[in-house]
Parts: structure tokens; sequence; C-alpha cells
């Protein structure tokens, strides 16, 4: 290869609130190279990515392209570096047409000033017909299959004379057939120099298309090499750490009765034919990666989302929910994921917030009683360890780890038997996470069936029963929480291997 | 409320700019409010004068009662535009039933029901049709509008049972009795709103809908309620609008009415997206609005000017709140 990379990004390092996403990091691309980088949820990839797309800062660390050093102070500077981002979530206006998304922010002009619609056209038709596309420019996008808009979006980084694409999982939304194609295409962008960053979880299709790769991990970088060198069973290995951090927590205890069990839980395009059971005391997790559906199959269960097919027995009893209210009634709490978005009230009080799905206990003769709220807050305050002077603040000037501490006193509070956390320790420090981990164990040696959908392997690897793998709305193992590794677990995850019907 | 105990929410030591600005977010209507009072005494003497502040009051009586129920809708995150045109629909229908039946207490009664029904519409609409409420209740505007002219043939209908018009001109004391039922109904709804939890699920589902639904909230009840709650305060409206006169236009009652009731409440800081705002701001976004329209009298403002100036306040009102 040339004694001189396309791209060199040295010794980058990047911390958000003070806590370090990036250590020293250290990447560098050549011409006409298709580089994979790897790593799980969290390792750093997409904040590496968004410092050379100009999207972020780094603290410290240079940038240098063909040698000569840039500042990425915004996305424009990178593109006129001819570097493109294609993100996993599609940039395509629905209501415009092909050729205008296309040329969206640099349109062609006549010299009157009017669009000149025909060049665009024309030379829409003629990029498209080289990744071996033929639609009519002026179709809108958004009648548009979700293949064709990734091809467009790759269209648009050709259009602009790219020199370096960035890919994030774009094969997530791809049948088989369009990702064969997508590689030809990858293949001839390199012979003709130009470079591609691959970003996937997908382990196979990186060995099929790249050069090189590239693993971080915990924001640092933790191998680059040439991937004929490597075996997937390696890079798993890389991408996890071979030593697994922290002792399992879980400690053994009775089971109880069988609070819930779910059978042939269907839901079209987002989950199917789920079983499972969970006991009292027992702690059941789910995990993935993105796009496994387990988020929808839990929102499903707690009556968020209506059109699903199957059974669901609480406590023996088969109950239909169609509403989180019927699923409180029935015995389920839910801390979901996402906190701003889906559990907190930013507008509400601290106090307001932990009392708000069960009125009902703070009640006399339909009016609220302060005082009890208040009461009730400051005890859950001393059990959770809930740091807040005056819980009469609003809930969004607290950290996460005591939003989401709050959110958990809230339905503590609704006292139900299953309580099911999605991604239960997203964006809290270390010290809250381990809190959070050991009130989880307190309820479940209390009594209560415990579900943990996580993003990270090693969460649920270390406070679960038993462990349900999921791919693409399926579960494709289970296992005995101490039975298994985070390897093999990604093995699953990621599609490579499935146990099929035989899990259980 | 809230935020009295500011002191320990900021514990880096407050400084003197961040209280002021504390005091100013928070009650800057009451601010503004009395730097309106104070500038309008100097200007007119007149407007000190008892007679003339109890009539401020009396005049802003009926679009202060719908404003309150139009705060709880704003609070839940919709708009309601029909309130005007609903309130000369009840007016009609009510009047209809009163000499109909000869009895008040019928007359009244209906008022409310065809307020409570065509809320209960709205709600309908906007919760179960999930359309937007700008719309639904934009369609309602029209269609309330437009039965009322056909009853009452385009006319007004005026009262035949004496003692209806007691209602709106006797007094309590110095008060009108407009004045007190507005007094009543706000001291009604600010208990909704912070004593029940139906005023807790409001705001919580103003702020975030979908956090309040996965925290088990029946939302579409909760909305169904908001708007006809309003639709009742405009039936209590329609009844003090029709006994002032003893008549009802089936055509002009209640023209504009949505406007003055929600500029009252964005003066009044609450916010337009809903989940954050309060009763007294409401309170004290009507009375800014009155006392403009009185001074303008007593100065002898042209009427014609009278909406230019109200439409300055709203928008310096919201430009000052904007800085959140």
């Amino acid at each position: 290869m040339t004694s001189q990379p396309f791209v060199a990004m040295n010794q980058i390092e990047k911390s958000f609130n003070g806590v370090p996403v990036l250590k020293k990091v250290t990447l560098e691309v050549e011409k006409g190279e298709i580089h994979a980088l790897l790593g799980e949820n969290g390792a750093g990839k997409s904040t590496l990515m968004n410092i050379l797309g100009g999207v972020h800062q780094p603290d410290s660390g240079q940038i240098f392209i063909e040698g000569k050093q840039v500042n990425m102070a915004n996305p424009h500077i990178s593109q006129s570096h001819g570097i493109s981002f294609i993100h996993q979530e599609l940039n395509m206006v629905g209501d415009l047409k092909v050729y205008e998304n296309m040329f969206l922010g640099s349109e062609i002009r006549n010299k009157a000033g009017f669009l000149n619609v025909e060049e665009m056209c024309r030379q829409t038709r003629e990029i498209l017909a080289q990744l071996g596309v033929f639609l009519n420019p002026k179709e809108y996008v958004r009648n548009l299959a979700t293949s064709y808009k990734q091809l467009i979006e790759i269209s648009k980084a050709l259009l602009h004379k790219s020199q370096l694409i960035i890919m994030d999982e774009p094969t997530t939304s791809l049948a088989e057939h369009e990702v064969g194609r997508l590689f030809e295409l990858m293949r001839n962008l390199k012979k003709s120099g130009v470079s591609i960053i691959y970003i996937s979880h997908k382990l196979k299709e990186i060995q099929a298309v790249c050069d090189r790769y590239t693993v971080l991990r915990d924001g640092q970088l933790v191998k680059t090499d040439d991937m004929q060198s490597g075996n997937l069973e390696e890079i798993t290995k890389l991408m996890v750490g071979k030593a697994i951090s922290q002792e399992r927590f879980v400690h053994e205890h009775e089971f109880g009765e069988m609070a819930l069990e779910v059978e042939h839980l269907s839901s079209p395009g987002l989950f199917k034919d789920i079983d499972f059971t969970v006991r009292k005391g027992q702690i059941v997790g789910f995990t993935g990666l993105a796009g496994d559906g387990r988020t929808e199959l839990f929102e499903s269960l707690f009556g968020y989302r209506k059109k699903y097919t199957g059974t669901i027995k609480v406590k023996g009893k088969a109950m239909k929910i169609t509403h989180p209210r019927t699923a409180l009634q029935a015995g389920m709490g839910y801390v979901p994921k996402d906190r701003k978005e889906n559990a907190i009230i930013k507008d509400l009080s601290v106090v307001h917030n932990m009392s708000l799905s069960s009125m009902g206990n703070f009640e006399r003769l339909g009016f609220i009683q302060d005082k009890r709220e208040l009461e009730k807050f400051s005890s859950y305050k001393k059990a959770l360890n809930i740091k807040v002077a005056n819980p009469r603040i609003t809930i969004d000037k607290l950290s996460g780890g005591n939003q989401q501490k709050v959110i958990i006193a809230k339905w503590l509070e609704a006292d139900t038997d299953i309580l099911i956390f999605d991604n239960p320790t997203q964006g809290i420090d270390v010290g809250a996470k381990q809190e959070i981990y050991q009130e989880i164990l307190a309820l479940a040696k209390l009594g209560k069936a415990i579900i943990i959908l996580s993003s990270e392997a090693p969460e649920v690897l270390r406070i679960c029963h038993v462990i349900n793998v999921m791919y693409h709305g399926e579960i494709t193992a289970r296992f005995m929480g101490d039975e298994t590794n985070e390897e093999e677990i990604m093995h699953y995850a990621t599609g490579a291997k499935r146990e099929g019907e035989h899990i259980g | 409320m809230d935020n009295i105990n500011t002191k320990e929410y900021s514990p880096e030591s407050p400084s003197m700019k961040s209280r002021l600005s504390w005091l100013w977010s928070e009650y800057s209507v009451i601010i503004a409010f009395i730097i309106i009072f104070i500038a309008a005494s100097v200007m007119n003497p007149r407007f000190l004068d008892i007679n003339n502040q109890l009539n401020i009051l009396m005049q802003v009586s009926i679009i202060g009662i719908i404003a309150l129920g139009m705060t709880v809708v704003m609070l839940s995150g919709g708009i309601d535009l029909s309130v005007g045109s609903v309130l000369a629909l009840a007016g009609v229908i009510s009047v209809l039933a009163l000499n109909a039946s000869g009895s008040i207490l019928i007359g009244v009664f209906t008022a409310l029901l065809v307020g409570a029904f065509a809320g209960f519409l709205n709600g309908l609409m906007v919760a179960k049709g999930r359309i937007a409420s700008f719309i639904a209740t934009l369609g309602m505007m029209a269609a309330a509008r437009s039965i009322a002219l056909y009853i009452a043939e385009g006319g007004s209908v005026s009262g035949e049972v004496s003692g209806f018009t007691a209602i709106a001109n006797n007094n309590v004391w110095i008060f009108d009795l407009p004045v007190l039922i507005f007094f009543v109904m706000a001291v009604l709804i600010y208990i909704v709103m912070h004593k029940t939890r139906f005023g807790r699920y409001v705001y919580a589902l103003g702020s975030n809908e979908k956090a309040a639904m996965l925290s088990a909230i029946r939302v579409d009840r909760i909305k169904i309620g908001v708007y006809t709650l309003i639709g009742t305060l405009v039936g209590v409206a329609a009844v003090i609008e029709t006994s002032r006169l003893n008549s009802i236009s089936s055509s002009s009652s209640g023209a504009q009415y949505e406007l003055d009731a929600i500029a009252a409440v964005i003066i009044g800081g609450t916010r337009m997206t809903g989940g954050r705002g309060k009763i007294i701001g409401t309170i004290f976004g009507i009375l800014i609005l009155g006392i403009l329209n009185n001074m303008m009298n007593l100065m002898n403002v042209s009427p014609h000017l009278q909406g230019f100036v109200k439409g300055l306040i709203i928008i310096i009102a919201v430009v000052f709140q904007k800085r959140e």
C-alpha cells in the first residue's frame, strides 16, 4: 500500500461530561481500502466517526488528510475533504423526488437562476446506473423500499466525489441479494480509489468484504490488523475482552411459583414466536444487538403496542393486555429505556414523578395528600440512596442515575409482582450502576419476578439467572446465567450461530 | 408552589442576578400586571375608581371562565378553537329550553350539557380519532356556529322567563355575580389541577405523552376529560352571556372569544406545547387584557385600534417568556 494513508487520526481523545469515551485512539485508512471498525455498543465507534465527520471536536489529537493536518470544526469542512457519512438512520426527505434528494443543498441551476432539472436527472440516472440501479429520478423517495434509499445515500456520496465513505451498519435494512450488490459496489469503489470505513456487528460480512480491521473496546484501541490474519473467533474475543472483568452478582435462591408465561407471541415485522417463562424470584435477561426486537416485544407485553398475537399468562391466568394500565393491574411494571423520552416527565417534580403510577396510594377522598407523598418519597430516598436536596425540584435537574432511581421508586410504589427493566443502567455512572444491580437482586430475593433487557451482554451475565439471546425478532439461544460467556452470546446475537428449535 | 425553596436546589450560592431572573421567569406576569396597573393609575385618575375596578372584573369574567378551561387544554398540549361558537350554540339552545320549560334550572342545565357534549366530541376526535386538536376544534368551531345560526334562523333569541337576567345582573355585596362565579371556578380549577390525580395527569400528558402512557395513565380518557371540562366551562360562560342582556345572538355572540382566551393563557405564561403553566398566571393574564381594554376606553382610543394593542401585548409577552 502507499506510504501515506488517506486519513490518519492520531491519538484522539474525547470525553463527555467528564466520562472518557475515547482514549488515545489512532486509526489509519489507506487509499482504496475497506476498513472495518469493530467494537461492542458503547466502545466509542460512533464518537470516533463523528469526530472524523466534524460533528464532535476531539479534546486532543490530530486528524491528517493525505498528510496535511485538518481541523474538522464542522461537518462542512469534513465534506469538503471528500468524507461522506452514511448514517444508520437514513437522512432522506420522503416528500422530495430522487434527484431532489441527491442534489439537496447543491442544486444545479441554469444561467437564469432556475433549477436545471434535466441536468440533475441526467446525472442522477448516470450514477445510479453505475450501481446497477435503474430508477426514475422523478420518483418520490417515500415510495421506495429502504434498500433503495440506502443506495441513493451511497449515490449521493459518489455524486459529491467522496474520497472516503463511512458506512454505519448499512446492511441492517437490506435483503440478502441487496447485500451482495452493495458488496460488489464497494469493491468497485475500492478499485476506483475510494476508501470505505465499514461499521458493522456482522462479522461474516466483514470477513467477506473488508481488507483490514480495527477493534475498539471501552474507548481504547485494541488491535489493527489485516483481515486475513485473524479469524472470527479471535476477533470476537478482542471485541469482548478476554478477562470478564466483574464477578457474577447473582446469589442462588429458591424460585417461587410461575409469575409470567408467554407463548407464541408474534407481531409482524417486530418479533415472532416468542416463548419464555419467569418465576417469582427469578431474574431473566434478554440481550441482542440493535434491531433484535426485544424492546418492541416488551412494549407489546406491557400493552403499549397492541398488534400482537399469542398468549400471555400472569400467575397462571391468561390475560389480554391492551393498555399499560391493564398491564399494571395484572401486576407488571416497566422501567423503559431512553429515560428522557420514555420515563421521566421533566416538568413534574421528583416527588410527583415517583407517585405518578400509583396516585391511589396518596389520595384521601379524591384529594392528593402532599404530606403522604413526601413521606413516602423520603423513605425511597433513603432505601435507594437518591441524592436530591429538595424533592420538589423538577426531575430533569437530577443526574441520570438518580433519575433512574426515582423511576424505579415509582414502580416499587406501584408494587407489582413482575418488573421489566429495559437498559436499566443506560447512561449511568459506575457507582450508581452497582446500586441499581443490588436493588434488582434485593427485589428478586423478595420474590419479585424480574426481566432485564440489555444491549450489553456483560450486564445480563452479571445479574441474570437465565439469559435469552435475540436476533431479528427471534430468541436464538437460551442459557443458564452461569453456563455461558460473552463470546458465545455474541455468536448468537450476530446470527453467526443459531440453536434453532432445541433451545431451553 | 413548586419552586419556593429555590435556595436548596442551587446550592452554589445563588447570585442576585440569578435570583432576579428566577423571580422574573416564575412571576413575570404578576410583575407585568403590577407595572401596567401602576401605569394605568398614573395615566388616568378615573382608573382607580372602585366602580371602574369592579367594572373591569365584570368585563373579564366571561372570557376568564373560558380561559381557565383553555389553560387546562393547553397544559395537556392541545388547543380549543371552538369555544366562541360553542358558547353561541349553548346559549341559543338553553334559551329555547328555558322558554319551553319556564324553568331557569333547566335552562342553565341545558347550557352546561350542550357545552359539555360539544367538548366531549372534541375530546373524542382528539383522543380516539387522533386528529390534531387545532383541526378537530376548528371543525367544531364552524359546525357549532352553523347549527346555532340554523336554530336561531340567523338572528337572536330572547329569554321569556322573568328572573333569568338576575344571574348576570345581581350583586353580592359589591361584586357582580359573574365575578364571583369566575372566582369560584378559578378556585375549583386550581384545586382540580393541583390536588387531584386528574390535574397531575394533565401536566404529565402535556409534558411527555409517551412517558405518561408508559406510567400506566389512560391518556385518552384524560384528553376527553380535558375537552369536556372546557366545554362545561363554556356552558357556564354561555349562561352568563345570555343572562346579561336576556338574549343571545347566533351570529355575533362569542365571536373571537377563543382568541382572547388563548391570549390570556399565553400572557399568563403557559407553554404552548403543554406541561408547564399555572392557573394563577392565566388569571393575571386576563386581568392585564381587561385593564388594557379599560384604559383604551377611558382614553378614548378608537375601538378599531384596540385589537392592535392586544396583538402587540401578546407578542411582547411571548418574546419575554421565550428565555427558558
